[in-house]
């Protein structure tokens, strides 16, 4: 019971500061709405398609602009037009994560795509090229070791594969006129065969029969956990201010020291395992508390689909108090004045958003990057709540997120009681 | 164990590290008694006070407080006894009422009894009427009263005050010395820590003097004044200090002890009336001029000074 006491008092001294109200509550929202703003236009919808790099050298070709249509329709890829960019410079882009493949579209693909469909064996390699006529061959640079590069490997032969497709029903469309009515000249008939492979090519952007594909572990995306650009700016903040709302846990803790009010709990019956109880819980709670306020102003006022997944959210949420709690206490028992509370938490807080991906997705940032920013568990909260609201999956998709963001919780809490003074 | 006896002492030893903070102490102190440890700064008070609160673990000997071991029985060492820190260890930012009520709930106070209990210790330390105020609005020595308060809300046999009138006026402080003959008149055995000479002497049944973590004197204000005798304790400032006027008056006939800190000079005579003149005498044979006297019948000053060589300074 004295635990659950000390907790609520601590929680009195929070609320009675508005600064600190101000900067749990009311600055992860605005920050959320700014941040948002810059990533979604004014807050329009991002596109959460793979990059493909597209490099066409065979822009003359109404074949190459069909593909290019194609792969514009794909639910998995999203075609970046690039120009003058050599393979290796491509191929860089790739493995720095930039794209998630890049395709080379030489000059005369169209034709040699023509060519096929007029009879010819076509073939797609399974080394990662598109074969057609030797001298003409596009070519897919991609990592089919990455779930990203299969995805957009698997999306682009498609494109191809239904490109093909388009090409032998505009033929044989042709033919079957031709042999009814015969063309006038040949103008006529090129004319007939365009406006044929325009509309099988059309045709494929939606067909009227498709597979629907649901994962067996993860509940599929639905129109209204389509992420928007809130979904990016939403959980950063959340993780930025939750690590910003250390400092009060800290800040309590160095102020009771300084005053003597941490020894004097001492004499009064409770035990230090009780006192350093009552903190966390009451650090916990706080922390917890301000994410559920940014959750709901995530989910009703941004449109960011926390709860489509509210047990997986609930964990994230709770693993995240957990680490931050350990932070804070950590800070607090390190910390011999307010000074290095506020400098200490402020480092803490930069160090852990911007390396965590809070203000940018770790996706833009390069491989590098990326990997540096993994080591920290603000990048694996984040990927946490990501994998929910952005990549429309489940519990199972944050349990290795929560993991990992309960270890580092562990570690930090042993520190802090490693080091925790009560004078 | 107890024979009337509220805290027992028996060789307590604390260090840390080289430093030899307390060196074996043994002492007795009496239920309902006021019993206070007088020494300067860095004499080992707090770190007694804070071993007998189970705060520290003492590096060497015993100490029972009603009867229970500080070593093996903490929990009811501290359920016996209230502890008011030198440091006024209170929460700023909430009202004195909401302190208290926190307070008594970590000493396990619930319910009625809690604001029973709360409303008599505000009316005891006088701040009724301020209970709602924040405490960062407070007076320095209203802060001092709230800090007792604290000490006070679980009814403790015991209470220990460290130096709970250091850095307030002088009407606080009267104020806060009634306060504790109340609390002793009421039946509760009082542990008192000062370097005010004139604090232990107005308040104590016993005091016990203590200097670089030893007990060096224990006894009544009686007993203790005559380990000096009948010596007279003058203070002389002068306008600069001077090794040849010291050797002078260390030489006098009747002059017993001589201390100097700076151009204050303090010294232990037989009797100030034939003494003073041949002070002066050698003075003015120094060539250095007297510019305040000051004599003082015989007191705990003199008696720290007799066994120390130095005075009991703020």
């Amino acid at each position: 019971m004295r635990v659950i006491d000390l907790a609520v008092k601590d929680w009195r001294q929070l609320l009675r500061d508005r600064q600190t109200v101000f900067f749990m509550a009311a600055m992860p929202i605005l920050f959320t709405l700014f941040f948002g703003l810059i990533f979604g236009s004014a807050g329009g919808e991002t596109d959460p398609r793979l990059p493909v790099a597209v490099i066409s050298a065979d822009s003359s070709s109404s074949l190459s602009g069909s593909l290019l249509s194609l792969l514009e329709a794909s639910e998995a890829v999203r075609p970046v037009v690039e120009e003058g960019v050599s393979a290796e410079e491509a191929g860089q882009w790739v493995r720095d994560a930039r794209y998630a493949a890049a395709l080379f579209v030489p000059a005369g693909f169209g034709g040699t795509v023509e060519h096929l469909a007029e009879g010819k064996a076509e073939r797609l390699a399974s080394n990662g090229t598109i074969a057609g006529d030797e001298a003409m061959q596009a070519t897919l640079i991609v990592d089919r070791s990455t779930p990203a590069g299969q995805t957009a490997a698997s999306a682009i032969e498609t494109a191809v594969t239904r490109l093909l497709s388009a090409a032998q029903i505009a033929r044989l469309a042709t033919e079957a006129f031709e042999a009814s009515v015969p063309f006038e000249d040949q103008a006529v008939r090129q004319a007939f065969h365009h406006q044929a492979l325009a509309s099988a090519s059309e045709a494929w952007r939606e067909p009227p029969i498709s597979v629907a594909v649901e994962q067996a572990w993860a509940a599929g995306e639905d129109e209204q956990s389509q992420p928007n650009a809130f979904a990016q700016s939403s959980p950063g903040m959340i993780i930025q201010f939750t690590i910003h709302g250390l400092m009060m846990t800290a800040m309590i803790l160095v102020l009771e020291r300084k005053t003597g009010a941490l020894q004097r709990l001492l004499p009064t019956t409770m035990t230090r395992t009780q006192i350093i109880a009552a903190k966390v819980l009451g650090s916990f709670v706080t922390v917890f508390a301000q994410q559920a306020l940014l959750v709901l102003v995530g989910q009703f006022a941004f449109g960011v689909d926390y709860l489509r997944e509210p047990v997986a959210t609930l964990a994230v949420m709770a693993a995240l108090s957990l680490w931050v709690t350990s932070l804070g206490l950590l800070i607090g028992a390190l910390a011999r004045t307010e000074e290095h509370v506020h400098t200490w938490s402020l480092v803490a807080m930069f160090f852990f958003s911007a390396l965590g991906g809070a203000w940018f997705p770790l996706e833009y940032t390069g491989k590098a990057f990326n990997t540096i920013g993994h080591l920290t568990p603000a990048a694996w909260a984040l990927d946490g709540f990501q994998n929910i609201v952005m990549r429309g999956l489940g519990l199972q998709s944050v349990l290795l997120p929560v993991g990992i963001v309960v270890a580092y919780a562990v570690v930090f809490f042993g520190l802090a009681v490693w080091r925790f003074r009560f004078e | 164990m107890r024979d009337g006896t509220a805290i027992r002492i028996r060789d307590l030893h604390k260090d840390f590290g080289d430093v030899q903070a307390v060196r074996g102490i043994d002492l007795d102190v009496y239920e309902g008694e006021i019993f206070s440890l007088l020494g300067p700064n860095g004499a080992g008070k707090p770190t007694t006070i804070n071993m007998l609160s189970c705060l520290l673990e003492p590096t060497q000997g015993e100490a029972w407080v009603m009867g229970h071991s500080i070593r093996t029985d903490s929990m009811a060492v501290k359920e016996a006894i209230g502890v008011v820190p030198q440091e006024t260890a209170l929460y700023p930012d909430l009202s004195a009422r909401e302190n208290l009520t926190f307070w008594g709930k970590m000493y396990g106070l619930r319910g009625a009894a809690l604001r029973q209990r709360v409303d008599q210790v505000l009316e005891t330390i006088g701040l009724t009427e301020r209970q709602k105020g924040r405490v960062d609005k407070f007076s320095g020595g209203m802060k001092r009263r709230l800090n007792i308060g604290i000490g006070l809300l679980p009814r403790p046999q015991v209470l220990f005050l460290d130096e709970p009138t250091v850095g307030i006026d002088p009407q606080s402080r009267r104020n806060i010395l009634d306060q504790v003959k109340e609390f002793n008149r009421q039946g509760m055995t009082i542990l008192y820590t000062t370097h005010y000479m004139e604090e232990a002497q107005e308040l104590s049944d016993h005091i016990a003097i203590m200097d670089y973590g030893k007990l060096i004197a224990c006894g009544t204000h009686e007993e203790l004044v005559k380990i000096v005798g009948e010596l007279d304790r003058i203070e002389l400032t002068i306008n600069a200090k001077s090794e040849r006027v010291l050797a002078g008056w260390q030489a006098t006939q009747g002059v017993h002890e001589v201390s100097a800190e700076d151009s204050k000079i303090t010294l232990l005579v037989d009797d100030s009336n034939v003494v003073l003149p041949r002070l002066f005498e050698a003075a003015v044979g120094a060539g250095v001029r007297i510019t305040a006297v000051e004599v003082q019948e015989p007191n705990l000053e003199a008696v720290f000074l007799h066994l120390t060589d130095r005075a009991l300074r703020d």
